[in-house]
């Protein structure tokens, strides 16, 4: 054979190479066996490849429509399936994403490749897209003092005493509750059932449908400004008279009264049948929700706690003294000082080993709490950081610059400005594929609604008024 | 670490003597090993023809100290971390690649497997479909109509990766 080569002119070993070339090259994907082929696959991650690769030929197609490789590519992208409720306020309100698709949906096949395709459009839309669904603007300039978003409504608080109330998956305006004789400075609910507290020492039970006022709970003697709820039966107030009070907000009454803190109750967090508040005593505690008694004082902070995390194990503490300490639910032992701010750590969220905390300084920072050391420091904002969240993606702060920041919760870096900017930032909450934002724009206070779902560029609904 | 010999035979019959620990590499030969216990006795492996089983031999010998990895974290599985002998020792006709990721399998070499995988996953990314078809000589079987439904299937991705 090579002597045959060799007797060839060079036209004509282009033509051998040119024939033989092509057959030397194998479909892989199609003559190895299904499983290794989908293991090849399985290396790939970057999803426009394989889609490219699925117009190469019939076989192709239907190989990388086979959802091994989808779902292997959502692990990798970290696409899981949401089934957090949401109970808090303002924090880890992640809800389901694909819960409107599927429940009117449900004898669809469920398809990777469709959730996939889904969030990835959702994730591009929150780097780079979305859209504002619905923008209200208020005629006076009443201060937010409260926000939660779950999967019926967003509710706000004002500190004009009062609540509104707007659909979630819309963002239209759905109705005013009126009845506080002050500001609103704390709310939350839980399926229907509306909680808030304020200036006029009540707290009032509500029920979202209907809009009724259920209860008036009196017995604070004091602002209350802090509210939780363990679910529609039982909530936690704390006031600024020094106690926390447990209600049954069913019947209407009180269960407990907590007292020991020597100042305000800034902040309370719960989780199952514990309570953490936080003081201007400096001093936080820890309380068996069914005795009312105090388990643990956390002392240590040197100044006023204004915030507080609490998972069932770990108490995070946010102090004006610049630090935040890390405690032990069980045994109220300090574990760790974090510092690094520079002045008061008035903003954090806690979700597994991540800690967010956001402060006075401008500055966020995340912290590792295996380790209690801080991961990324982030020049944010101008001025204070106002509010923040973050899930497993991203982190969203709003400052007193008026800035709604957007951030890589991995990286610590900045992707973009969520809105235009304002003059402060109230209050915000986002979800998988939502965002709301309260902030202050020409003197007027305005809510906006982003989308980042897929759309069919719908008209833009705005500038309607509430009152 | 046992410095025995083992004998293998390749599809045409010729015989390969190397070292257990070499051999060992692959979860196949080390349970048969196992079953079989000490033996002289050639392992026939009439799926892996001669050159195929030299350049696995090389494979093993050139690992034979690594780490044997028992947990593989599916998250973080990428084909950008390919070191250079590998790469260059994966520089071969796809005929020979596409053997050697039979006989990766066969033998049950999880490693080799993932490099000669990655060695194909590479080929393909960031390839348009023309170019992945040149590359390994596919048909556009495909009718025009087709084409069309599966170009509009997939403009999601296409017009947001910029």
């Amino acid at each position: 054979l090579a002597e045959l080569l060799n007797t060839c002119n060079t036209e004509q070993l282009v033509f051998v190479s040119n024939y033989i070339s092509p057959r030397l090259k194998r479909d892989f994907l199609k003559d190895l066996p299904i499983e290794i082929s989908l293991h090849i696959l399985s290396f790939i991650d970057d999803p426009r490849t394989l889609s490219r690769a699925s117009s190469v030929s019939k076989f192709w197609r239907s190989l990388l429509n086979d959802d091994y490789t989808w779902k292997n590519l959502c692990a990798r992208h970290h696409y899981y399936f949401h089934n957090k409720r949401c109970n808090s306020n303002s924090n880890n309100s992640s809800s389901l994403l694909l819960e409107s698709s599927n429940s009117n949906s449900r004898c669809v096949r469920f398809s990777y490749k469709d959730h996939f395709r889904r969030r990835y459009v959702v994730e591009s839309n929150w780097k780079n897209g979305g859209r504002t669904l619905k923008t209200h603007i208020s005629p006076d300039s009443g201060v937010v003092t409260s926000l939660q978003m779950c999967e019926n409504f967003i509710v706000v608080g004002m500190d004009n005493k009062k609540i509104h109330v707007f659909g979630a998956s819309n963002g239209r305006y759905v109705k005013t509750l009126t009845g506080h004789e002050g500001g609103v400075w704390a709310l939350q609910y839980f399926d229907e059932i509306l909680v808030s507290g304020g200036c006029d020492r009540d707290v009032r039970v509500w029920n979202l449908i209907t809009g009724q006022c259920k209860h008036v709970l009196h017995g604070h003697t004091s602002t209350v400004r802090s509210l939780k709820m363990k679910n529609s039966k039982i909530a936690v107030s704390g006031s600024r008279d020094t106690t926390l009070r447990i209600w049954d907000i069913e019947e209407g009454r009180m269960l407990h009264l907590l007292a020991g803190h020597q100042a305000s109750v800034r902040c309370i967090e719960i989780y199952e049948n514990l309570i953490v508040s936080g003081s201007y005593d400096c001093t936080a505690r820890v309380w068996d929700m069914s005795t009312g008694q105090c388990l643990h004082v956390l002392q240590g902070h040197f100044s006023q706690i204004y915030s507080i995390a609490f998972d069932g194990q770990k108490i995070v503490t946010g102090s004006l003294d610049a630090t935040a300490r890390v405690w032990s639910a069980q045994t109220g032992r300090c574990l760790g000082v974090l510092q690094g701010h520079t002045s008061l750590v008035g903003q954090m969220q806690l979700h597994e080993s991540t800690l967010v905390t956001g402060g006075s300084d401008g500055a966020i920072r995340i912290w590792d709490l295996e380790t209690n050391q801080c991961v990324h420091r982030i020049a944010a904002h101008d001025n204070s950081v106002t509010c923040l969240q973050f899930d497993d993606k991203r982190i969203v702060s709003g400052g007193n610059d008026g800035h709604v920041k957007l951030w890589d919760v991995q990286t610590g870096s900045f992707i973009r400005e969520l809105t235009t900017q304002g003059n402060a930032v109230w209050r915000l909450a986002f979800n998988d594929t939502k965002a709301v934002i309260l902030l202050q724009r020409e003197s007027k206070t305005v809510m906006e609604v982003l989308d980042f779902d897929e759309c069919d560029h719908l008209s833009v609904e705005c500038d309607d008024t509430w009152n | 670490m046992t410095t025995g010999k083992i004998k293998l035979t390749s599809s045409e019959g010729t015989e390969f003597v190397i070292d257990k620990d070499v051999g060992e590499k692959s979860i196949l030969l080390k349970n048969m090993l196992e079953d079989v216990g000490e033996n002289d006795m050639a392992i026939p492996l009439p799926n892996v023809t001669g050159p195929i089983l030299t350049k696995v031999i090389e494979y093993c010998t050139h690992h034979r100290d690594d780490p044997v990895i028992t947990q593989d974290d599916d998250s973080k599985k990428t084909s950008d971390d390919i070191d250079e002998w590998d790469s260059e020792f994966c520089k071969v006709d796809q005929g020979t690649l596409f053997e050697l990721i039979l006989a990766a399998n066969y033998l049950d070499i999880k490693p080799l497997l993932d490099l000669t995988c990655k060695t194909v996953a590479n080929m393909i990314k960031g390839k348009s479909p023309e170019e992945i078809r040149k590359t390994f000589n596919i048909t556009n079987d495909f009718t025009p109509e087709e084409e069309m439904q599966v170009k509009h299937e997939n403009e999601w991705c296409e017009e947001r990766t910029t």
